[in-house]
């Protein structure tokens, strides 16, 4: 895994300098909780986005997370199948939900 | 973009922004969270910010930024919606295009831009409509932001109306679409597109290349962002691609589903009962954000504070900033900068304070609009799924020593 990459910045720099050349944006890996259905939060869900943004989403209930879940099919077309919505929604519920099915 | 190996397992690092797991009870909208620590990692352009995600990049600003009207581009918030962001981009080739319902199809490179049109500048509020959503309980949906994700600067650009002018508009042209250079993951995933309604276009709307006097900052949408002062941030697509110019709107994800509110006079409805009909965010309400002192301010007994923030609305206008310190029974006006940096940007306050009592004290700071606008209590702001929109009187305690 990749070590935080740390931009050097460039204080006086003269105009577009700065995008010359490729720009890194640091990687940044979140604690995340471990256990049961992990696998398809890491299989689904880190194709498109940190964990950062999940676990920055606060405490949801287990209606919360299915429809997140179901968003990114619906909307932003995730390709999963009902199984991988079913293990996502548990997973984000028994490690972030706040205990409410609703 | 290099694909990373994201399969590993997750390493535990320091820096992920804590999620708040108050346990106030529900339906009470309260301050939004307030002790988010800064990340140790610097993302390029930007010193260390509060962080939520690297990917898309999430960076929040910390409170103590708001003392000025304007907000450093190095501190400035970032927010991204797609994981691919082009890591680089050649000044010298960008071009933009503008094309659908125009007579003649432009291509402008940013070089022509800078010197073919008319230059001009506005200073405006950049603000997110999620900005302060951790002040919802229930907890809503989204990026739980403290109040930092805004900024104000002096955007430098070409009004937009003069390059469509340029192009010239077939005469059923209704709808103006804006494509930013943003990726998903996937092909299908839609892609970040706005729409403007051509009657909202004015001379304030402009294709900005620079910010507070450098190019913008990469996180911010260099080369090239959409500026509309009054509007919430989400509309301000970055890293503009295409202009394109229909006579129909085209049913998209970021205008129809994310970025609305509901449609009803109070904008609001309950976590058990969603109101149907919605619309979207568009223009910012009143709001002010103390920027000192803060909770980790010290502060002496008897010695001369001066408490200083920001207010903005949409452009009607702030006419005065009341505050308080005895909890909201007594308000006093604080000292409004000149105003010379315009409508749409911050007025920065202050407020000369002498804390006559030990201890805890709440200092509130309400703006009041031109057309008599003002901000409510936090407690007074009803529910939202999205937690858009949040405006509460702005409180800071600090234990007076």
């Amino acid at each position: 895994m990749k070590n935080l990459i740390l931009i050097a910045i460039l204080a006086v720099s003269p105009l577009f300098a700065q995008v010359k050349e490729n720009i890194e944006v640091p990687y940044v890996a979140f604690p995340i909780k471990m256990g049961k259905n992990f696998d398809a939060i890491q299989t689904h869900c880190l194709m498109c986005h940190s964990f950062g943004y999940i676990t920055n989403q606060g405490r949801q209930s287990k209606k919360f997370w299915h429809g997140k879940v179901v968003k990114m099919v619906v909307h932003f077309k995730a390709p999963m199948d009902e199984k991988a919505i079913q293990e996502t929604t548990d997973y984000l519920f028994e490690h972030y939900g706040n205990g409410k099915l609703q | 973009m290099e694909r990373r190996d994201f399969f590993k397992k997750a390493a535990v690092v320091a820096g992920a922004a804590a999620v708040g797991t108050s346990t106030t009870e529900a339906g009470i909208t309260q301050q939004p969270i307030d002790n988010r620590k800064i990340s140790p990692v610097a993302f390029p352009e930007k010193r260390p910010l509060i962080m939520y995600s690297d990917r898309p990049p999430l960076l929040e600003t910390p409170r103590d930024v708001f003392t000025s009207a304007l907000t450093p581009n190095d501190q400035f918030f970032v927010r991204w919606h797609m994981p691919d962001i082009p890591t680089h981009i050649d000044p010298d080739t960008y071009t933009i295009h503008i094309n659908g319902l125009v007579k003649k199809e432009l291509h402008i490179s940013l070089n022509d831009l800078k010197t073919k049109f008319e230059q001009v500048e506005v200073t405006a509020v950049l603000q997110c409509g999620g900005n302060s959503r951790s002040a919802f309980k229930p907890i809503a949906g989204g990026i739980q932001w403290g109040s930092g994700a805004m900024g104000c600067a002096t955007w430098k650009g070409v009004r937009l109306g003069d390059i469509l002018d340029q192009a010239g508009l077939h005469k059923d042209a209704r709808w103006i679409g804006f494509n930013g250079s943003e990726k998903a993951a996937y092909y299908e995933t839609p892609e970040f597109i706005r729409e403007l309604e051509l009657t909202e276009l004015d001379d304030n709307v402009i294709l900005a290349y620079e910010m507070n006097g450098e190019d913008l900052p990469y996180l911010n949408g260099y080369p090239l962002r959409l500026v509309l002062p009054g509007y919430y941030s989400d509309s301000w697509v970055k890293m503009l691609s295409n202009i394109t110019v229909t006579n129909e709107y085209k049913k998209l994800f970021f205008m129809d589903v994310a970025y609305r509110v509901p449609d009803n006079e109070t904008e609001s409805e309950t976590p058990e009962k969603k109101f149907k009909k919605t619309k979207p965010i568009k223009k910012m309400n009143v709001k002010s954000v103390i920027g000192y002192p803060t909770k980790e301010s010290i502060v002496n007994h008897k010695s001369h504070v001066v408490v200083r923030g920001v207010a903005w609305d949409d452009g009607h206008g702030i006419q005065d900033v009341m505050v308080s310190t005895d909890n909201g029974k007594t308000w006093d006006k604080a000292l409004l900068d000149d105003g010379k940096l315009g409508r749409y940007a911050y007025r920065a306050f202050r407020f000369p304070f002498k804390p006559a009592k030990f201890g805890k004290t709440t200092i509130m700071a309400k703006a009041i609009t031109k057309i008599g606008e003002e901000q409510p209590l936090a407690k007074d702001i009803k529910w939202n799924h999205g937690g858009y929109k949040y405006n509460g009187i702005d409180e800071v305690t600090v234990e007076v020593i």
